[in-house]
């Protein structure tokens, strides 16, 4: 009876030992969550950030991972919708565990998922959303942006609008977070260095028909024609401003994520000579954006875009984990702060302490040929602007207009 | 009178573009309604697929022209697929079965699209190019063509439906299919041609505002709420309501966004429809008896 036990416990052990060891052998996994529009008007964007996280994932992972501990990618859509947002951020951090949440594309669920974030202590990466509140009233510790907001973007584009396009200008914008944001800061932009804003007008997210709105821009007849949009929007209203004959009869200029290289070849006709700022071109000479953008071609075989930032994000956060020796979120937040990487997508970046922001240098591309190429540069010191974590940054602004004489 | 010229004008012309259009969409959903008694969920992709289709036409022909022939015809062929598939068996059925499958059909038909084209947002560039300076401002000279073929469409439709033997037994279909059945018409064929040609004029819609709008998987679903808006207002199964209907929605929805946003635009056309049925409970020139 002893020898059976005996055997049965022998046995029990073993088959025990032999169902650990796999388990025991399995390298560590750390998760992180990818978080952005899959489908719909900003998709584009979304696409380009997995696959910026999938490159920086690859090349981590190829060199241990971080802190010993494979890293592994979990992508979610969004929708483009803050609450759908929101619940796959939940998702993304009570059931999956993700240590980093890199995200959104849209600004307005950008901010709804930074309250997500704050209040389950997750580092929080922005690589696209540009909305002035992010690091201002809705800062927190766990969020880090390399997305030039819409203040750096009015302070890096207004001077040269006005220095070499024209004074009048008319705001035309995507009238949401983003483009709201956006217009207010390059009102106040412009107005500041003695820009006259002609006209202001919004014009709903996916708009499909922007036509209803032309007969007033033509009416307040802008020298510029400045345009806060993005994704498919930038695509129809390009076309249709073209079509009305108004791409030629105005200078036309945007902001950041206006549009993706990978749309310019479609509307190149519309597009010429439009100004647009941009923080990475793959028509950029310079030698970090060439090097970055010949890697991830191979890789995915087509060109980077400004939503490849997501990559730096990641190679921020494994670097600033490495530093803490640890995942606690608050340890790692500490960490990022006032770090310095040299090999990001456009060279050596540093992450300012006080609002979290990546000072990066602001580059002004014009459309020639299908392309965009690089006319000026401004330095990210220029464009940044004094820390207004907590302050509102747009307090005493209004949309009225100011007639000049 | 600056006003009138400079903004008022040129927002009737860009109502009466796209209320045009939508006539060509509508319709077809109202003949489908009016024949079948199915409120057809699936038209707004067949109006998506309908652009799709034209997208690859050109890409083999490169001739927008070529395609406004080919990519009703492939859209109709597969509208009378689905007709005999999956719409013949439930006739008889109540009208929640028509209305679940079509919806059904619906998901089908934009997640195929999404896997055969991507997600991408898709050009076609427009057969007539250029512009024209009228009523003081540059005016695309392919609305213009826009809304004269939308308009010789419509003409087309209607002499078909009056003038040909075809269109009069659709319209004596409409009245009483089983009469027509007892009559020694094919009844069924005539369901499948009938659907099919809806399918082709929803197909011809999506590739002729493609050039404005441009082309995407959800395309249809942002269409078919003011197609059916268009339907319920010109009165359920009424052609001539329907093409009615398409131009006061594309008129006013033009003109309200003079003044309002366009989100505020979509709950007024919302309240036309509401203030409308109050009045005239079956739409402007709806049947007694229809959905009743």
């Amino acid at each position: 009876m002893k020898r059976i036990t005996c055997a049965v416990v022998l046995a029990t052990v073993a088959v025990l030992v032999w169902v650990a060891t796999p388990a025991v052998s399995q390298p560590k996994v750390v998760r992180i969550g990818d978080l952005g529009s899959k489908v719909g008007v900003f998709e584009g964007y979304g696409k380009y950030q997995t696959m910026g996280i999938q490159m920086a994932v690859e090349e981590l992972n190829a060199k241990g991972g971080v802190l010993g501990h494979r890293i592994e990618v979990i992508s979610e859509d969004d929708e483009t919708k803050p609450a759908p947002a929101v619940r796959k951020a939940e998702k993304l951090i009570l059931q999956d565990d993700v240590k980093l949440l890199v995200g959104v594309v849209s600004s307005g669920a950008t901010m709804a998922v930074m309250d997500v974030t704050k209040k389950h202590k997750t580092i929080h990466w922005n690589s696209v959303s540009c909305a002035e509140f992010m690091r201002t009233t809705k800062f927190h510790k766990y969020y880090f942006s390399n997305q030039p907001d819409s203040r750096m973007q009015a302070n890096g584009l207004a001077k040269y609008i006005i220095d070499r396009m024209g004074k009048r200008v008319y705001i035309f914008y995507t009238d949401y977070a983003m483009g709201q944001s956006d217009g207010r800061q390059f009102k106040t932009a412009l107005e500041r260095l003695g820009g006259e804003v002609v006209g202001v007008a919004g014009a709903p997210l996916d708009t499909k028909d922007f036509s209803p709105w032309f007969g007033a821009i033509n009416t307040a007849n802008p020298e510029v024609l400045f345009l806060a949009f993005a994704g498919t929007d930038s695509l129809r209203l390009m076309t249709q401003l073209h079509s009305f004959g108004m791409t030629r009869k105005y200078r036309l200029a945007g902001i950041d994520c206006f549009l993706l290289q990978q749309d310019l070849a479609s509307i190149a006709e519309p597009m010429e000579g439009f100004v647009q700022l941009n923080h990475f071109s793959a028509y950029n000479p310079d030698t970090n954006m060439q090097a970055f953008n010949a890697r991830f071609k191979k890789k995915f075989g087509v060109d980077a875009n400004i939503a490849a930032g997501a990559y730096d994000a990641v190679h921020f956060w494994a670097a600033a984990v490495e530093k803490a020796k640890s995942f606690d979120p608050d340890r790692v937040a500490l960490a990022h702060e006032g770090m310095c990487l040299d090999n990001t997508h456009i060279g050596r970046q540093c992450i300012r302490k006080e609002d979290h922001q990546v000072v990066m240098d602001m580059h002004l591309y014009q459309v020639k040929g299908g392309k965009n190429l690089p006319i000026a540069r401004i330095a990210g010191t220029d464009s940044i602007g004094e820390p207004m974590v907590g302050k509102d940054p747009v307090e005493g602004f209004s949309w009225e207009l100011k007639k000049k004489n | 009178m600056d006003y009138l010229v400079a903004v008022l004008l040129p927002q009737l012309l860009h109502g009466l573009v796209f209320g045009a259009a939508l006539g060509l969409l509508a319709l077809g959903l109202t003949v489908i309604f009016g024949l079948l008694g199915v409120m057809n969920f699936a038209h707004g992709e067949l109006y998506m697929l309908g652009a799709y289709a034209g997208i690859a036409v050109v890409g083999l022909t490169h001739s927008f022209w070529v395609a406004m022939i080919l990519a009703p015809l492939s859209v109709a062929a597969l509208g009378a697929v689905t007709e005999i598939v999956t719409l013949r068996p439930i006739y008889r059925r109540e009208p929640l079965y028509g209305l679940i499958l079509t919806f059904g059909l619906a998901l089908v038909f934009r997640e195929g699209a999404r896997q055969i084209w991507g997600g991408d947002m898709r050009r076609i560039l427009p057969p007539v190019t250029g512009s024209t300076p009228l009523l003081g401002m540059t005016y695309p000279n392919y609305r213009l063509f826009l809304l004269g073929a939308s308009s010789v469409l419509l003409l087309l439709i209607w002499v078909f439906f009056t003038r040909t033997r075809a269109g009069v037994l659709v319209r004596a279909a409409v009245q009483d299919a089983e009469m027509l059945d007892g009559l020694g018409v094919n009844v069924p064929r005539l369901f499948t041609l009938t659907f099919a040609g809806s399918a082709a004029l929803a197909a011809l819609a999506g590739l002729l505002l493609a050039p404005v709008f441009t082309v995407y998987p959800q395309m249809g679903v942002e269409m078919i709420l003011l197609a059916f808006i268009v339907v319920i207002l010109g009165g359920m199964g009424s052609m001539g309501g329907s093409v009615v209907a398409a131009l006061v929605i594309g008129i006013a929805q033009s003109l309200f966004a003079l003044w309002m946003n366009p989100q505020r635009v979509a709950i007024a056309i919302f309240g036309i429809m509401i203030v409308v049925l109050i009045v005239r409970p079956r739409g402007f020139f709806g049947r007694e008896g229809v959905l009743e």
